[in-house]
């Protein structure tokens, strides 16, 4: 349970990320919505002559079919490059610990997982990647892999505003994504960072003698630029292999802190974004108050066990407290970094992380996030619609058969993604290949591995345990459909809103009504649990009764 | 004839130029993108680290008696019973965790207390002195090991450079 204190910090931490991300919001849609700005004289030459030299044209609008291929494209691209720098990497500069190339299967699952937005890893970075694969392979990917997320979020909102012509252009919003909003938010952060004690240094590993005499590695390296991506890109893949537990990619409570208001900020103030951009405000209060109902829902479930102060798999300088918040706030904003160990994790802080990742929209990921919760809201207004026996409509839209096809399309990629690799994992014996017991504890944590892959999210039980073949191309293939199948529905779905007749709407349901939240967040529930119970059972749920505490190890 | 093969050649030379327009943007923006997000961003941040904060950015290194002994945020082996020992790091996330709790602190105050012969009370009070972690309503107070057993040894020179000596 909580203190008061510690109730008192979340509860000022909310304060200070709803506000930031509320006036960041307008800044972002000035962005996608071009609106002439005095920043312009700084980044307009530049994006011009990125245009010129990539021959965009920044004037052409898309339909959503080629908005969709030119991101996947370009991604697939980016994809191959980084694949080359990886297996590479032994011949490239940069690499003062002479580090060897990955193996094939290794680095398609690295790039598919960074590429993804998710950032499952399987490897520890302080062993593996050189100086120049950590710049050039991971960092590149978490910036194009953010700047892509929050582009297809902005274009799926696009289709909802009146009178639009078409999604916008990909290649406009990839290229303003960083020069406008992530090179400068990143460069502040990493200033930040590094003065709070992240190193940011090519100078190599550096050894000392210890005053007893013995020798110590300190592995350093470009850490702090990478954290700030990682954060604020929703990324969640480490330069260490311990992930934010590790004291130079996270050395305090104050960078932890920091760190944790990284992660909120842009998924939050999307919610924002929303309602502003299609011109009506108060349609981002179902948005809000969706993702934060069920933000406090989860932070509730794994509050419930007693916290401990510092227990196996905590950093004493983070302590069980805000070990826990953490967990729940990186699954919910799909970042997936950690600064735990998650087999020192209650059961029901583990069920929480399952829920987050689930649902996908608690905010979710930039961009994505606020796509699923659109997603739901259709479905919201569908079922209540048929209750209602009104015609289900949307900003004054009918909702038809084709749409409620695409979004439970959307919806059910997901499970089907997870439970056959799941199983196949324990069938074909690569579960038990890697030391997984056939327990609720196995279970759960064979489970997390696929459901972390789906939501590209990337926290997980293994790390490099999991390097071997099948789990490399598993859940490499697993990231890519949970990327790209609903990103194509959604888009799909936005596309066909444009030039849609739109109605008063006098008669339809109000979505900006407390009434509709409150349905919303019980069909977001009764979703994903009728949906995902029969696997937590086995799970997370399963343990706890078993009187697990923190055995997931 | 000559009207429908120019209408033609026009019709292809469309369909060239929008075949060459998804290639070129996807390969330029892919090699910008690298070049921006993968070098010029981590080495623009890496120079001004370096040129402003040198002692963060190449981990917070620790000189002492002359020599680099360690970092002020990589846990530090400490075995003699002379010095407040680390936590058993098989039981923390990162495995380097360089702080312990302050009933860890106390707990070891009566062995190093034993090897030395410095007097629990002093030793309790280093302690308390190197409480670090709380700020306003935010965190929980621990002590860093490195720190405090530095404190140690320059509180007590004479015991602690005749033991080291040893």
């Amino acid at each position: 349970m909580l203190q008061p204190i510690q109730a008192l910090d979340l509860v000022l931490l909310f304060a200070v990320v709803l506000v930031s991300s509320y006036f960041l919001a307008s800044y972002i849609v000035r962005i996608y919505t071009r609106k002439p700005s005095w920043l312009d004289s700084f980044f307009s030459p530049i994006e011009n002559i990125i245009y010129r030299v990539s021959g965009v044209d920044q004037d052409r609008t898309m339909g959503w079919k080629e908005y969709f291929l030119s991101a996947l494209l370009l991604n697939i691209v980016q994809m191959l490059i980084a694949f080359i720098i990886l297996v590479f990497q032994s011949r490239l500069p940069l690499n003062p610990q002479h580090f060897s190339a990955l193996s094939w299967d290794l680095a398609f699952n690295t790039v598919v997982s960074f590429a993804t937005n998710t950032n499952l890893q399987h490897y520890a970075g302080e062993k593996t990647l050189s100086y120049f694969s950590q710049m050039t392979a991971i960092q590149f990917l978490q910036f194009t892999s953010a700047a892509t997320g929050i582009s297809c979020g902005v274009a799926m909102v696009r289709g909802f505003v009146t009178n639009s012509k078409g999604l916008g252009n990909f290649y406009v919003d990839f290229v303003r994504s960083l020069t406008r909003l992530y090179f400068p938010l990143c460069f502040v952060a990493s200033i930040i960072l590094v003065y709070l004690g992240v190193p940011q240094t090519l100078g190599g590993y550096s050894t000392v003698r210890t005053v007893e005499g013995a020798t110590q590695s300190v592995l350093v390296g470009p850490v702090a630029s990478l954290v700030s991506i990682m954060q604020l890109g929703t990324n969640g893949g480490g330069y260490y292999g311990a992930n934010s537990a590790y004291p130079f990619q996270n050395p305090t409570p104050i960078t932890n802190l920091a760190e944790i208001f990284l992660m909120l900020l842009i998924p939050t103030a999307l919610t924002f974004v929303f309602g502003q951009m299609i011109g009506k405000r108060r349609e981002s209060i179902p948005v809000v108050a969706g993702a934060y109902s069920l933000f406090a829902i989860d932070l509730i479930i794994a509050f419930i066990p007693n916290q401990v102060q510092v227990g196996p798999g905590i950093e004493t300088r983070f302590g069980g407290f805000m070990s826990t918040f953490w967990t729940v706030v990186t699954t919910s904003v799909t970042t997936g970094s950690v600064n735990s160990n998650l087999s020192g994790m209650h059961p029901l802080a583990i069920l929480s992380a399952f829920m987050g990742m689930m649902v996908q929209s608690i905010p979710g990921g930039k961009g994505v996030g606020l796509m699923y919760m659109i997603m739901y809201i259709i479905i919201t207004i569908f079922i209540v619609g048929l209750m209602s026996g009104r015609t289900p409509e949307y900003l004054g839209m009918k909702i038809t058969a084709r749409d409620v096809k695409l979004v439970m399309l959307a919806f059910l990629i997901h499970p089907l993604i997870i439970i056959v690799p799941t199983v196949v994992a324990f069938a074909s014996g690569a579960a038990s290949a890697i030391g997984v017991s056939s327990s609720s504890i196995g279970y759960t944590q064979i489970l997390y591995e696929f459901v972390s892959s789906a939501a590209n999210n990337g926290s997980d039980f293994f790390g490099a345990s999991a390097n071997t073949l099948f789990f490399n191309v598993s859940t490499a293939l697993v990231m890519f459909v949970g990327r790209y199948g609903p990103l194509a529905c959604l888009l799909a779905i936005s596309g066909s809103m444009i030039g849609r007749k739109r109605t008063s709407g006098s008669s339809s349901i109000r979505t900006d009504s407390l009434p509709f939240c409150v349905v919303l967040v019980a069909s977001i529930l009764l979703l994903v649990v009728l949906t995902f119970f029969p696997f937590l059972a086995l799970g997370p749920i399963l343990s706890y009764y078993q009187g697990h505490v923190n055995s997931f190890a | 004839m000559a009207e429908e093969k120019k209408e033609r050649s026009e019709a292809e030379s469309q369909l060239k130029s929008r075949k060459h327009s998804i290639a070129r943007p996807v390969v330029g923006l892919a090699l910008i993108s690298l070049t921006a997000c993968g070098l010029i961003f981590p080495l623009v941040i890496t120079g001004i680290a370096q040129l402003f904060f040198p002692y963060q950015a190449n981990g917070e290194i620790v000189q002492f008696d002359g020599r680099a002994i360690g970092s002020n945020l990589i846990g530090n082996n400490f075995t003699l019973p002379i010095f407040f020992h680390g936590r058993n790091q098989s039981q923390s996330a990162s495995h380097v965790d360089p702080d312990i709790t302050l009933q860890d602190a106390y707990s070891q105050i009566p062995r190093i207390s034993l090897a030395t012969g410095i007097p629990s009370t002093s030793l309790k009070q280093l302690v308390n002195e190197n409480v670090e972690g709380t700020f306003w309503i935010f965190g929980s107070p621990y002590v860093n090991v490195l720190r405090l057993n530095l404190a140690l040894i320059k509180e007590y020179p004479s015991i602690y450079n005749e033991s080291l000596l040893k």
